[in-house]
């Protein structure tokens, strides 16, 4: 699905991706762990081609898209959903979900039916504006706006973090819905290990800037999540 | 008094013209287009230059202003303003560059002055544009005498305000410079060609200067140098209404045009602009992002 290798990314001078190599299989839940500060969002964010500079292959379907810009990665099917949601306050929660459409190779602007099943609220306030919104709910409404691209591949930067216990079970319901009854691939960058192991088939466990371990779930053994997660 | 707060009305339809387009391009952007001015500058001699060689009607000069300098305004975001994006002082040096350039193409005629070549029109002198007879004198409305040739250009500056507002609110292409403006980096991942839409938006803001220097060319003399206070006119107004607020913007070319026009008629023009300069100067001490700033998270 997708493939990465020697993937090296850069914020000015600063070298903060280093060498990493990863298969993302399709069909699969994949997920990034690691402590603060260790690259897994500027893991996601070198996917869509967010820094500065990155070197290194990265093939999308058999697709190279190693230099395709942000736009070009979004319509090749990367949805992006950044951490700390990045709404758009003053747009309306319709509006909001449109804004993905762009992506979408045929270019029509609708929303689809799967946010009406996923995240009914949405459809039942389409005409607020995003930024009156919960943070819960505007996560649900990045996720949201994500899908409206039409993926194959979603990235999903700590959904959780900062949301309402209630809609973290709804969140974390709909991921697994997304991959288990619609065959999405996603990369999760997940901090909680009890959702990352009941969710996904595979890790990557990162520590500054390099991939330290990685394979199917059950090799994530409390051992390695001691050694490269405890603060 | 009713008639100075219509000559208002028409020094803020200018300053609007002018500002929309800056609004669009900083708030957008990042950009200081300093040589936005020259685009202003730009429309007005193309109204000198279209009745002159044209000899066409001083209406036909305001579509040819529009797609001239929009295409002005084009070529210079892919040569210059492209390049720079991130980067806002150095857009700032690199326009004021190219609003020299401007300025100085258009007193040596191009050049052409080397030559011996003279072409009417151009060059370092005052030129005239004569408005039609149909927009000169005063129409009478319900008692109140309204200057033909004022009332056309508030009247040209709502048309173009409403189809600002239909591009950035009611289409597709609206949707795009507005995510733009609120974050590049989300729009470019939701499949936004950021930089496609920044050109062609710096192309319709410097097509709507265009139309403002047409207008004025109507009432003041044209000549090279004409852009240089209206791009001060236009950052003025859009750091007073607020970076980013299309709104903001409409509302301080409203008010900084009214307050030059009350004082000038009290006093004179010098001191009517030192007063717009004071205001100006009140409202970024106190409201640091302008009238009508945009609240982000």
């Amino acid at each position: 699905m997708l493939s990465i290798k020697n993937l090296n990314s850069y914020y000015g001078r600063s070298h903060v991706l280093q060498g990493i190599s990863l298969e993302v299989p399709a069909g699969k839940i994949t997920s990034i762990l690691g402590r603060n500060g260790t690259g897994k969002t500027t893991f996601l964010k070198t996917l869509m081609a967010l820094t500065d500079r990155s070197t290194g292959a990265v093939v999308l379907d058999g697709q190279d898209i190693s230099s395709a810009q942000t736009h070009q990665r979004a319509r090749a099917g990367i949805a992006y959903v950044p951490q700390g949601r990045e709404i758009i306050p003053d747009f309306t929660v319709r509006e909001n979900i449109l804004m993905g459409s762009f992506a979408r190779a045929d270019r029509k602007h609708v929303v689809p039916e799967l946010v009406g099943e996923l995240f009914p609220y949405l459809v039942e306030n389409f005409d607020r504006q995003g930024g009156l919104l919960s943070g819960g709910q505007q996560q649900q409404l990045a996720i949201a706006r994500a899908l409206a691209t039409g993926p194959k591949l979603l990235l999903l930067d700590e959904p959780n973090e900062g949301i309402q216990p209630s809609i973290v079970e709804e969140i974390e319901r709909a991921i697994v819905r997304l991959n288990r009854e619609l065959g999405m691939t996603v990369i999760l960058v997940e901090q909680n290990i009890a959702f990352a192991r009941e969710a996904s088939d595979h890790f990557a466990m990162m520590e500054k800037g390099r991939i330290v371990a990685q394979g199917p779930i059950p090799a994530l053994t409390d051992d390695l999540v001691h050694r490269h997660m405890t603060v | 008094m009713f008639d100075v707060i219509f000559i208002g009305l028409s020094l803020s339809s200018i300053l609007l013209l002018v500002a929309l387009g800056l609004a669009i391009t900083y708030g957008a952007m990042g950009v200081i287009n300093m040589a936005h001015g020259e685009m202003v500058m730009i429309g007005a001699y193309v109204a000198v230059l279209s009745s002159i060689w044209l000899g066409a009607n001083f209406l036909l000069a305001i579509p040819i202003a529009f797609v001239v300098t929009a295409l002005f305004g084009l070529v210079i975001e892919r040569l210059v303003v492209r390049r720079l994006y991130g980067r806002l002082l150095d857009t700032l040096l690199a326009t004021w560059g190219i609003s020299i350039l401007i300025q100085q193409a258009v007193r040596l005629e191009f050049g052409l002055t080397f030559f011996g070549i003279h072409i009417d029109g151009l060059g370092p002198g005052l030129q005239n544009v004569t408005v039609p007879s149909y927009l000169q004198g005063t129409v009478s409305v319900a008692g109140l005498e309204f200057n033909g040739y004022r009332a056309f250009i508030i009247g040209v500056t709502l048309a173009l305000t409403a189809l600002t507002w239909f591009i950035l609110y009611r289409t597709s292409a609206g949707v795009q410079v507005r995510a733009i403006i609120r974050n590049p980096k989300m729009a470019a991942a939701c499949g936004i060609d950021v930089k496609r839409v920044n050109a062609l938006t710096f192309a319709f803001g410097s097509g709507l200067a265009g139309v403002a220097g047409v207008m004025m060319s109507g009432f003041k003399t044209v000549f090279p140098d004409m852009g240089a206070t209206m791009v001060v006119d236009g950052f003025m107004v859009v750091v007073t209404g607020g970076v980013g607020s299309i709104f903001g913007t409409i509302l301080s070319s409203g008010l900084l045009g009214e307050i030059n026009a009350l004082v000038a008629i009290g006093t004179n023009d010098i001191i009517a602009r030192a007063v717009v300069f004071a205001v100006v100067i009140g409202v970024i001490l106190f409201k640091p992002n302008g009238l009508f700033s945009y609240k982000g998270r």
